[in-house]
């Protein structure tokens, strides 16, 4: 036993360091906090809204994804439709894979693809019954992204622009941070704060 | 005797009115009423809204919402409670709108007298959210509804992301009036 009693006790410093970074977390409502830029995200599985499982690894693109937590009932992430399709558009044919994420408890699979079928949202939406994958990845809003590299690492955390109203962008964060990754270059902003809708939690 | 008490009474509005310009963070006063005017701010009115004047000992409440936000809507009327109750008590109430400026002399007022709101309401009109987001708190992404609350030093002691939980809001209000007495 005294054998291993220094690794277990430097074992229980990173537990305890670990927790107080999360417990540090975000906010005072005991949701995880976020994983840093760099960190791998792990694979996942959810199903889609006709109830149809994927994994993060067979969505993923060969140059990189994008997972965005939408809503349907939120007028931020409904202003954000048009923005959401044209981007799955463009970036499918760089090799970059765009998915929905509805974690909302209010918002059941049905009506998310009856949502879905109404906006024209054509990229794949997955179903977070419980906000398993919200609490992973310390969602809060709609609409936020996470987009990853090719290897599955989180490259860029937050909004997608600057503003809800398309004539009053000025910063295209997303957008930018994906043409760097697809250029090789470092993302140089990697995370962008936005009003949003707080998820609903179950 | 009657003109002396007239005199008196406006003297003490006239205090009152120059107060709540004087001073932002000041909430509109005890009977405040409906209010038919919402102001916007920019980041700067932002700034000032939460500077703390080091004489004002009171605590400030500063709660963000639209009306375009289900939950915001929800929990307005426990929000409207704490103003009456805790205004006379010492507390500052702010209430920043986030709707679209385009809404600020209709969706807004129009809520704000259904719901019989009495706290200080502005409207923030910022191109880009960010530098609002992270002047408020660092660890705070933008959902909505958000509450902070502020002692009177100007540091935050209560924040709560979505709908408030009225009991967990107004004990930290009541530490922070009882500890500014």
């Amino acid at each position: 036993m005294k054998k291993y009693g220094l690794p277990i006790f430097l074992a229980s410093l990173v537990v305890i360091g670990f927790a107080a970074v999360a417990g540090s977390g975000r906010n005072s409502n005991d949701l995880p906090a976020p994983p840093a830029i760099g960190t791998m995200i792990d694979d996942f599985k959810l199903p889609d809204v006709d109830g149809k499982e994927h994994s993060l690894n067979s969505l993923k693109g060969k140059s990189g994804t994008v997972l965005i937590f939408i809503a349907t009932k939120c007028p931020v992430s409904n202003a954000y439709n048009e923005r959401m399709e044209k981007l799955a558009q463009e970036y499918r044919a760089k090799g970059i894979n765009v998915i929905g994420i509805n974690s909302n408890v209010t918002e059941p699979a049905a009506e998310v693809k009856s949502h879905a079928a109404e906006k024209h949202l054509t990229f794949t939406i997955l179903k977070d019954d419980g906000n398993k994958i919200a609490d992973r990845l310390g969602a809060t809003r709609t609409p936020e992204v996470y987009a990853l590299d090719a290897s599955g690492k989180l490259v860029y955390h937050g909004r997608i622009d600057n503003s809800q109203n398309p004539a009053n962008i000025s910063s295209n964060d997303l957008r930018e941070a994906l043409d760097s990754l697809l250029a090789g270059k470092p993302i140089q902003k990697t995370t962008g704060a936005a009003f949003g809708c707080t998820i609903k939690r179950a | 005797m009657h003109s002396r008490l007239i005199a008196l009474l406006l003297g003490v509005a006239a205090v009152c009115t120059v107060a709540g310009f004087s001073s932002p963070a000041q909430s509109n006063g005890a009977g405040a009423s409906v209010p038919d005017d919402v102001r916007q701010i920019d980041l700067e009115g932002l700034k000032k809204l939460l500077h703390r004047d080091p004489k004002d000992t009171r605590p400030l409440l500063v709660n963000f919402w639209a009306t375009w936000c289900d939950p915001c809507r929800d929990e307005f009327p426990d929000l409207v409670k704490v103003d009456e109750d805790y205004r006379g008590k010492g507390l500052n109430f702010v209430a920043v709108s986030l709707d679209e400026v385009t809404d600020i002399k209709s969706a807004v007022p129009k809520f704000l007298k259904e719901m019989k709101a009495t706290m200080r309401v502005v409207l923030l009109n910022v191109n880009d959210p960010e530098p609002a987001i992270k002047l408020i708190d660092a660890t705070w992404d933008g959902q909505l509804p958000a509450t902070f609350l502020y002692d009177k030093e100007g540091k935050v002691v209560f924040r709560h992301f979505g709908r408030i939980k009225p009991d967990e809001l107004r004990a930290a209000i009541d530490k922070e009036v009882m500890s500014a007495k």
